[in-house]
């Protein structure tokens, strides 16, 4: 908070920066809030009505209607639905390669070092592949984002079904879990741990192969990342800035209300002490 | 009541199930010199609290993996009542030495989960459940999770859980192994005290001669490597014992005696050079123990 005044400060007294290189922070609550629908004048000069902007556009609709049908939201709305699209597939699929994994070790040895050099492959450089596979469109945003998050779960699933004590399965057999049951019952409540942890983790892979897929593959013009691409295309360097803050944001929400939470749940009923 | 009833520790008439046999058991493990148990016979009657004693690595807990249907033998039968024993089943309950509660569940969910495996209608489940856990003195337990539970509770959750299904035999692996000596001798007093109303054979397995002294009706003494019976010995003294009377105390020097040989052999093996340990003509009480980790 500080740093932030020193840095405003030091543009209303020093005008000589240059603001397009490098914004000031009035300027990217400026464009952020611009973005929302919410015009403000925070990166003006300091006038009479401040932080009002100098000119108002008449005749504007009401400030929900305009924030609802904004930029920002319309953007965040798009990226929100690939999400979880895209990341409700990586769990099935990484959830599913992951058990197969482990139950059959034939399987693990073929896929796992493949799975691990994956893993290793930023997620952007499944785009080019997902151009000219899918094309410039939503599938392959969304193989991107699956490409980017399955491994990572797959691994970790497989690795959280290896590390249930054998205890557990003879205790379940022993008490009559044959088949199925005994994977319903005790094998996948036991990798419930190793689960959360893997769902925590593929998230953030998830939200970064999601943003660099819609920053690249920006042809429907839509999503967050289209957003810093537009930035970035019309040089508005604020924006480019208030999208990134904006990326940041929502990444650590859904960390902080989400995924941690539910980590953290599981294991303190396991009893494994706290998450961090 | 589910459990049998009978209050007498010495049934006049002894139950009708639960005769546990193993008829020349042989079972080696891969990469493996000696046979983990070789030849054993062992014939428990209905009702009998049969407690097999030896050092750690001595085949003892494959015994009773086998008695489980957990592992099979590579020759040799097991059966109970006469029908052979091939896979686990809850008709012979196992209680680990680590307990094997599910953490996921409370304590009596964990009680709860064999009935519900078994399809039990959830009125009758919640009744046994509540016996069972009142058999274990931890009826006030019942909605803690595995974590909140001490280590002797987590114990008598899993005898509750396995007591629930009401087996045949009860099989028990260095159950209380891994407890301290005060809640050890508690568990004991509970544990006999469970065997005299129910009447469930019981094949227990403890490197602890204190403790078979004090539960067994009969003792079976494991030599290692390979895992052989060296000696069975019958213990004569009426149920409920007195865990510190002289007569216990007499048995178990008696028994420690008869081990004495195999306990410093063990001792040797220990050792990778040829360090041995100065023999003593009486062992005391550090021989109780025979050795918990090669």
């Amino acid at each position: 908070m500080l740093l932030l005044t020193i840095w405003e400060a030091a543009y209303r007294i020093d005008v000589h920066w240059k603001p397009f290189i490098f914004p000031a922070p009035s300027h990217v609550l400026d464009s952020m809030l611009g973005m929302l629908g919410i015009p403000t004048g925070f990166g003006e000069r300091l006038h009479p009505g401040w932080p009002a902007p100098l000119e108002t556009e008449p005749n504007q609709p009401p400030l929900a209607w305009r924030i609802v049908h904004s930029q920002l939201i319309g953007a965040d709305i798009v990226s929100a639905v690939r999400l979880i699209v895209g990341f409700s597939i990586s769990i099935v699929l990484g959830a599913t390669l992951g058990t197969a994994m482990w139950r059959w070790s034939a399987l693990d040895e073929f896929l796992r070092p493949a799975f691990l050099g994956l893993q290793t492959l930023p997620s952007v450089c499944w785009v080019p592949l997902a151009v000219l596979v899918f094309g410039l469109n939503e599938t392959g945003i969304l193989f991107v984002l699956v490409m980017g998050s399955t491994f990572g779960i797959s691994i970790s699933m497989r690795d959280g079904l290896q590390a249930i004590p054998p205890l557990y399965r003879r205790a379940g057999l022993m008490m009559g879990a044959h088949g199925w049951r005994l994977y319903r019952y005790v094998l996948f409540p036991a990798s419930l741990p190793a689960l959360a942890s893997s769902l925590r983790q593929g998230f953030s892979f998830a939200w970064r192969s999601l943003m660099g897929a819609e920053l690249i593959l920006a042809a429907d013009r839509q999503g967050l990342g289209f957003l810093l691409a537009m930035g970035r295309d019309n040089e508005l360097i604020s924006q480019v800035v208030a999208i990134m803050i904006v990326m940041v944001i929502i990444g650590m929400l859904a960390d902080r209300l989400a995924f941690a939470p539910l980590e953290k749940r599981v294991h303190n009923r396991f009893g494994l002490g706290t998450a961090g | 009541m589910f459990f049998n009833n009978g209050r007498s520790t010495n049934p006049k008439t002894p139950p009708a199930a639960g005769r546990l046999t193993l008829d020349r058991v042989c079972k080696r493990f891969a990469k493996s010199e000696h046979a983990a148990i070789q030849n054993i016979t062992l014939d428990c009657r209905p009702g009998e609290f049969v407690v097999v004693v030896g050092p750690s690595g001595s085949g003892k807990s494959t015994l009773l993996n086998i008695a489980a249907g957990m592992t099979r033998p590579d020759s040799g039968s097991a059966s109970l009542d006469g029908v052979p024993i091939t896979a686990p089943g809850p008709e012979r309950a196992m209680v680990f030495q680590d307990h094997g509660l599910f953490p996921w569940l409370t304590a009596a969910q964990n009680v709860e989960f064999g009935l519900k495996m078994a399809a039990v209608p959830p009125s009758e489940r919640s009744d046994r459940v509540a016996d069972a856990l009142r058999m274990v003195h931890l009826s006030g337990s019942s909605e803690k999770l595995v974590h909140e539970l001490s280590g002797g509770m987590r114990q008598r959750v899993a005898i509750a859980r396995a007591l629930v299904m009401n087996p045949a035999v009860l099989l028990m692996d260095e159950p209380f192994a891994s407890l301290d000596a005060q809640t050890r001798t508690l568990l004991h007093h509970q544990l006999q005290n469970l065997w005299g109303q129910t009447q469930k054979t019981i094949l227990f397995v403890t490197h602890s001669v204190g403790e078979a002294v004090r539960l067994a009706d009969r003792i079976i003494v494991f030599n290692t490597r390979p895992g052989r019976i060296r000696k069975e010995i019958c213990v004569e003294l009426a149920h409920p014992r007195v865990f510190d009377s002289p007569d216990i105390n007499e048995l178990a020097k008696l028994v420690r005696k008869e081990i004495e040989q195999e306990v410093n052999r063990v001792n040797a093996l220990a050792a990778e050079d040829s360090w041995r340990p100065e023999e003593t003509a009486d062992l005391g009480a550090s021989a109780d123990d025979l050795g918990s980790g090669i």
